[in-house]
């Protein structure tokens, strides 16, 4: 083997290592999906998707929930039954209706509280955000259990 | 005769109701759940601002629901290990849960402003596998508002939540430290 050869192989080595790195490092610090600028996986009622939880849980994660965690981004439509703050002081928006036994419960970020405060209890919206878990009947709480989303804000459309 | 018997039976469920005691219940909808991972590589924490948990009065009962896939780490990749089929599986087990009982139910006083200190135990379940836990709760009464704090380990593999080999095996503590948190309402 002459010295180019030895040095071709040399380089070739070193980019690939170079390659690699980067692709590891940019593994390593991938920054968190930006849920409202992704695009929506489904548009659907709160009380749709409380009906479809209630009626199977199972067919329901497996339609709506990612086995990374990356699960579907929704625009839920529904009327607002309560606003709160949390203990991270996002605002949290409760989309059902009083006949309804359980609604969807939107968790505001920093960036998009200000839309939330803007709402009135009894406003028609549309809310955008990442599903986190399904609704249903918990015998241990003896209550219902709410869809929960994050990342959430007021759709405008 | 007929008349009589549906008047009678409507009086005695109405009676019944009326003395049916109304369940003490405290309801938190906004909880918070972290934890803490510490190893020589590096620290990991992920926080979870909705648990759903409720607080019995007059029984002590206490249970806690933990959406899975709210856990948010503060790494993109850190969170997809978390979630996958290999650690916590989270499609197949979106919740998490702990039953458990307030055991010094009479040292704890719901009605009366102070710190307490709560003896629990129960049994935690994660992904679908359920071990019993004893730990210190600390309640706080304030102006008619409840709120629970507690810090408590939780060892990975006794939920079958075990690695063998790559890199979560060498960056994540084989024991977690999980702090709670919730604010509860009637």
């Amino acid at each position: 083997m002459n010295k180019k050869t030895k040095k071709r192989i040399l380089g070739i080595v070193l980019i690939g290592i170079f390659v690699a790195m980067g692709i590891v490092l940019y593994l390593f610090n991938m920054p968190q999906r930006d849920v409202q600028a992704s695009k929506i996986d489904f548009r659907i009622s709160a009380k749709e998707i409380v009906a479809e939880y209630l009626a199977n849980a199972d067919s329901a994660n497996d339609k709506y929930l990612q086995e990374e965690g990356d699960s579907k981004i929704l625009a839920v439509t529904g009327t607002v039954a309560s606003i709160d703050t949390d203990l991270n002081n996002q605002k949290v928006v409760l989309l059902k209706n009083a006949d309804e036994e359980a609604g969807v419960s939107s968790t505001f970020m920093a960036e998009t509280n200000s839309n939330a405060e803007a709402l009135q209890i009894g406003d028609k919206v549309t809310i955008k955000g990442v599903i986190r878990s399904g609704a249903g009947y918990d015998e241990d709480l003896d209550l219902y259990e709410d869809v929960i989303m994050e990342k959430c804000d007021v759709l405008k459309e | 005769m007929r008349r009589l018997s549906v008047v009678l039976v409507t009086l005695v469920v109405f009676t019944l109701s009326a003395f049916k005691p109304t369940a003490d219940k405290l309801i938190s909808k906004d909880g918070h759940i972290s934890f803490y991972s510490h190893t020589d590589i590096e620290d990991i924490t992920a926080n979870n601002y909705k648990v759903v948990s409720t607080i019995d009065t007059t029984t002590g009962d206490i249970v806690f629901s933990v959406p899975m896939q709210g856990f948010e780490f503060e790494k993109a990749l850190m969170q997809k290990h978390y979630n996958s089929k290999n650690f916590l599986n989270t499609k197949k087990f979106p919740k998490a849960k702990l039953i458990g009982k307030i055991n010094n139910l009479e040292s704890v006083d719901f009605s009366k402003d102070g710190t307490y200190e709560a003896k629990v135990s129960g049994d935690l379940d994660i992904k679908g596998q359920t071990k019993p836990i004893t730990e210190i709760a600390t309640i706080t009464v304030k102006g008619g508002q409840v709120t629970l704090d507690s810090k408590m380990d939780v060892v990975l593999g006794d939920y079958g939540i075990t690695f063998s080999g790559g890199k979560p095996s060498t960056n994540i503590a084989k024991k977690v430290e999980v702090t709670v948190k919730a604010v509860y309402t009637k």
